[in-house]
């Protein structure tokens, strides 16, 4: 009965994370702006990702000391990643 | 404070990667992370008030960042806006870094420049045209 | 749970079709970043597919390590940009 209810939820994890990646991701091959782009892949590859590795963790409790740090990372380095991508490809305002 | 969390932080990257909570594994642990380098500058007006705040806004961020990823996938938001945010004057750099990814966490929001004389550059998308 | 690794591979051809659809190196960018998270990602769900831990661990470090070298790409891209 447990088990059934923790693979459901986890299907639905990484259901979601799956729609996220898809919805976020789609718009990257339309004519938007970087910044544009950069708001939505920071909703696919943050958000999407975490969801996905919360739907593993779920389903594999006893490796949590590794997929935990999985979404550390997920989370720091591509909030940061975004920061920087957004930093360098815009212009330096002359003042 | 600055050392105490720096610590924290290496500690608990070193014990999520090795998942080992043995008395040895401890000592190494505790051994590697003084070893290794930091910067001293502690000429920052940040309190442990400031901490608290900055550390629960990220983790306020993220809730709100599903919200937001849902609201934009049900009305889609087409226009761009840039908006200039407030830095309190001397922050410290951890706090700095805190402030900037609760920012760019969230879908809605992304900085794109941080500039020393205090103003986070805030890149918006928006439902309606911006005046 | 085989289901995931199609839809998976399928989302991770955008971005690859991408990369070498548009001229423009931010977007280039862009799409790698998102071809390297996609693909760490997989690497985690395939470590469980297949119960091997050992896949797993390398889809973690890349996951702490890959996207530095990225950040380095673009401050190089910057700098040769405004010379």
């Amino acid at each position: 009965m447990m088990d059934q209810l923790v693979n459901i939820v986890s299907n639905g994890c990484i259901g979601a994370g799956l729609v996220l990646w898809l919805w976020g991701t789609w718009p990257l091959v339309g004519p938007r702006s970087v910044l544009y782009k950069l708001h939505t892949l920071s909703m696919a590859d943050t958000l999407g990702s975490v969801a996905i590795v919360v739907g593993l963790l779920l389903r594999i409790p006893s490796e949590w000391p590794l997929l935990v740090m999985a979404l550390i990372s997920l989370a720091i380095w591509n909030t940061i990643l975004g920061y920087v991508l957004a930093y360098c490809s815009t212009e330096e305002p002359n003042d | 404070m600055m050392f105490f969390l720096n610590l924290g932080l290496r500690l608990t990257v070193w014990f999520l990667l090795t998942a080992d909570l043995s008395p040895v594994n401890i000592v190494i642990g505790m051994v590697v992370c003084l070893i290794i380098p930091r910067s001293f500058t502690f000429n920052h007006a940040s309190s442990l008030r400031d901490w608290a705040e900055a550390i629960w806004q990220s983790v306020v961020a993220v809730p709100q960042a599903y919200m937001e990823a849902v609201e934009i996938m049900v009305r889609p938001h087409r226009y761009e806006d840039l908006t200039l945010k407030e830095v309190p004057p001397r922050r410290a750099p951890g706090l700095v870094f805190l402030d900037i990814f609760a920012i760019t966490f969230t879908p809605k929001t992304i900085v794109t420049r941080y500039d020393n004389r205090g103003w986070y550059e805030v890149h918006w998308i928006r439902r309606r045209q911006p005046q | 749970m085989n289901w995931i690794l199609g839809p998976m591979l399928l989302i991770l051809l955008i971005p690859i079709y991408e990369t070498f659809q548009d001229k423009d190196i931010w977007q280039k960018m862009l799409a790698f970043a998102s071809v390297s998270t996609k693909t760490s990602i997989m690497i985690l769900v395939i470590s469980v597919l297949r119960d091997d831990w050992m896949i797993g661990l390398v889809g973690v470090l890349i996951l702490s390590v890959g996207n530095a070298s990225l950040m380095l790409l673009a401050q190089v891209l910057k700098r040769v940009n405004e010379l």
